[in-house]
């Protein structure tokens, strides 16, 4: 692994979106040798346009970057790549511009050889691979023999042609990360490395960041992730940026006093504004009796003038502008009985006994039916065998992951409230922007669910709940869509709410809310646990 | 680039070994289109041409030197007798 020697100088950038506002403006702050930076954001605020901007891949209005080191970049897509794409490719395209260069010179070569076999082409192929050597190409090939083995258990001659849509997320998320923790390149922009990865893969990822000198700027939303590896947060609000030199866990007491402050530095403006405003009238006012006045009347004007062509100070950003009310209410205090109940082939029979107020956890193995036993409990039909009941004045209240609702795709969020469900009233448009504004979905109010980003898919689910009068609250992986803020936000509402909450969730951070916790093991067991658990592994079934 | 070759009669004893080829790349391509030529083309003319490839090539990497040389010596051979 190499020295670090890497740092990213951003100064003055301004980004303008095609409609003509301003996404950033006079974005600057320094990424040092060897740092570790999260850059954190609401969505939509701009983190992917400025790493696109950092990349190279986009120009900025105006403004300049500098970096030393060379810079890698693992995109967002990796995890979910669904083409013809294979493993030999994704290794070049992440390799350093000059041994892509040399590759893509050897495969032109290599076809012109194929077709003409001359002595023109052939000297051609041997320059191309004397270029290939001489940027480091075979050492290039012997790392990536080391990168597959690593995330893949292969060597590269084993797996280079196989296809990147026949790995898994997390597969595909290791393999990326390996070859640029392990290549050259010494400035590293990953655009949430942790999707689709397990909480182990998790940790792994996390060892990986913490041990490496490269400097590393990161987005994430996985706020145990943050809190372990960044040791300064850039935050991306407002139309700009800021650094927090510290890490995340006093990152939201440092964005509160940022915040309190600016709005301090933004009232004094204000007050000596009016303050100009109102002597430049009182000497208007003297100059028309007093010719005496109207120089000190003029000069007061230019002063006025030159105050305002200075302008205020940024405004403090809006503060966080969802506000859930999950009310809920008190109810009988068993909330959940289940005797020896099974979900058909999935489990062992288990008891389990949840009191109204509880908080719990449900954790454990993929596929081991977590997810099942939340839908039965909310009422939807799932094969089991023993009992279970809800207490008295129970209503649950469904969360699901966002895929989950085909019947959705094509209504708005207005008609999906105008119309209401049962156990939930529609209401009039009005009340439903109303609603609506404070999750911050106002301006999704009337595009299909379906274009919807997966967080005001979530934010949207959570309104629902609010609007069904739940007091139990049902929830499926609810944080896995959410920015930081907005998950911030849940947990504050959760925290609030009378009732009781089941939540299966694989966001450590969010699962430290809990006070329960009940295990899925991959063994069919269900158990009880005092420390959140995270490390059973896949329910292995015959397919 | 144009190759010359003097004219002449094959060999009388092909099989003997061929002085100054240390090169692995050169040894083994002299080896292979050796028999491959036999009869058409002097063993002596096939070192030559061999050598010539292999200095043509030359800062070629090492590992690709042995197919490159030897691609590019039998594109001359059968140049030459074509």
């Amino acid at each position: 692994m190499g020295i670090g020697a890497g740092s990213v100088d951003v100064s003055g950038v301004r980004h303008t979106l095609s409609d003509g506002r301003v996404l950033l403006d006079d974005v600057s702050f320094r990424i040092g040798e060897g740092a570790r930076a999260a850059l954190v954001g609401e969505n939509g605020a701009g983190k992917t346009t400025l790493l696109r901007i950092i990349a190279g891949d986009l120009v900025p209005e105006a403004g300049a970057i500098a970096r030393t080191g060379g810079l890698g970049v693992m995109r967002q897509f990796i995890g979910s790549v669904r083409d013809d794409t294979t493993v030999q490719q994704m290794l070049v395209d992440l390799s350093p511009p000059a041994v892509r260069a040399a590759w893509d010179a050897v495969q032109a070569t290599e076809l012109a050889l194929m077709e003409t076999d001359d002595e023109r082409s052939q000297m051609a192929y041997a320059d191309a691979l004397g270029q290939w050597g001489d940027v480091g190409g075979y050492e290039a090939e012997v790392t990536w023999d080391t990168v597959t083995v690593a995330a893949l258990g292969v060597p590269y001659d084993r797996c280079k042609y196989r296809e990147l849509s026949t790995l898994s997320g997390g597969e595909q998320k290791r393999l990326a990360l390996e070859a640029l923790l392990r290549g050259p390149d010494q400035v590293l922009l990953l655009d949430e490395p942790d999707n689709y990865l397990d909480v182990p893969g998790k940790r792994w990822l996390e060892e990986r960041l913490l041990d490496t000198r490269k400097t590393v700027l990161f987005v994430s939303h996985d706020r145990e992730l943050l809190a372990r590896v960044a040791d300064r947060v850039v935050t991306v609000e407002g139309g700009s940026a800021w650094v927090h030199g510290g890490g995340f866990v006093s990152y939201h007491e440092a964005r509160a006093a940022r915040h309190e402050r600016l709005a301090e530095l933004r009232r004094r403006w204000d007050e000596e504004h009016q303050r100009l405003i109102d002597l430049v009238r009182t000497m208007q006012q003297q100059a028309a009796n007093s010719p005496d006045m109207a120089n000190r009347y003029h000069a007061m004007q230019t002063r006025l003038a030159k105050f305002e062509a200075a302008g205020p100070p940024p405004e403090r950003p809006p503060e966080q502008k969802v506000s859930m009310r999950l009310r809920g209410g008190r109810t009988g205090v068993r909330a959940v009985t289940a005797e020896q109940l099974e979900l058909s082939g999935l489990m062992k029979p288990f008891d389990l006994e949840i009191f109204y107020g509880d908080r719990v956890g449900v954790l454990g193995a993929n596929g081991a039916g977590k997810s099942h036993f939340l839908r039965l409990l909310a009422g939807q039909s799932v094969a089991h065998t023993g009992d279970w009941r809800l207490g008295a004045r129970v209503v649950p209240g469904f969360f699901a992951q966002t895929h989950a609702h085909p019947d959705w795709q094509d209504r708005t969020p207005v008609d999906l409230l105008w119309h209401g469900e049962p156990g939930r009233p529609g209401v009039d448009r009005g009340r439903a922007m109303a609603a609506l504004r404070r999750y911050g979905l106002a301006e999704a109010g009337d595009q299909p669910f379906r274009t919807m980003s997966g967080g005001q898919q979530a934010r949207f689910q959570i309104l629902l709940l609010e609007l069904s009068g739940s007091t139990l609250l049902l929830l499926d992986e609810p944080t896995d869509n959410l920015d930081v803020l907005s998950a911030e936000a849940l947990e504050e509402a959760l925290g609030a709410f009378d009732g009781t909450v089941l939540a299966v969730t694989h966001d450590r951070w969010f699962a430290r809310s809990f006070d329960r916790f009940v295990v899925f093991g991959a063994d069919g067991r269900v158990y009880e646990s005092d420390e959140p658990v995270f490390d059973e592994t896949r329910v292995a079934r015959a397919r | 680039m144009t190759l010359t070759v003097p004219s002449g009669s094959p060999d009388p004893s092909p099989q003997l070994p061929c002085p100054g080829l240390g090169d692995p790349a050169v040894a083994q391509a002299v080896d292979r289109l050796r028999g491959e030529f036999a009869g058409r083309v002097r063993p002596q003319l096939v070192v030559r041409v061999v050598r010539e490839s292999r200095r043509d090539l030359g800062g070629s990497p090492v590992g690709a030197m042995p197919e490159l040389v030897e691609r590019l010596a039998r594109y001359r051979l059968d140049s030459h007798i074509s």
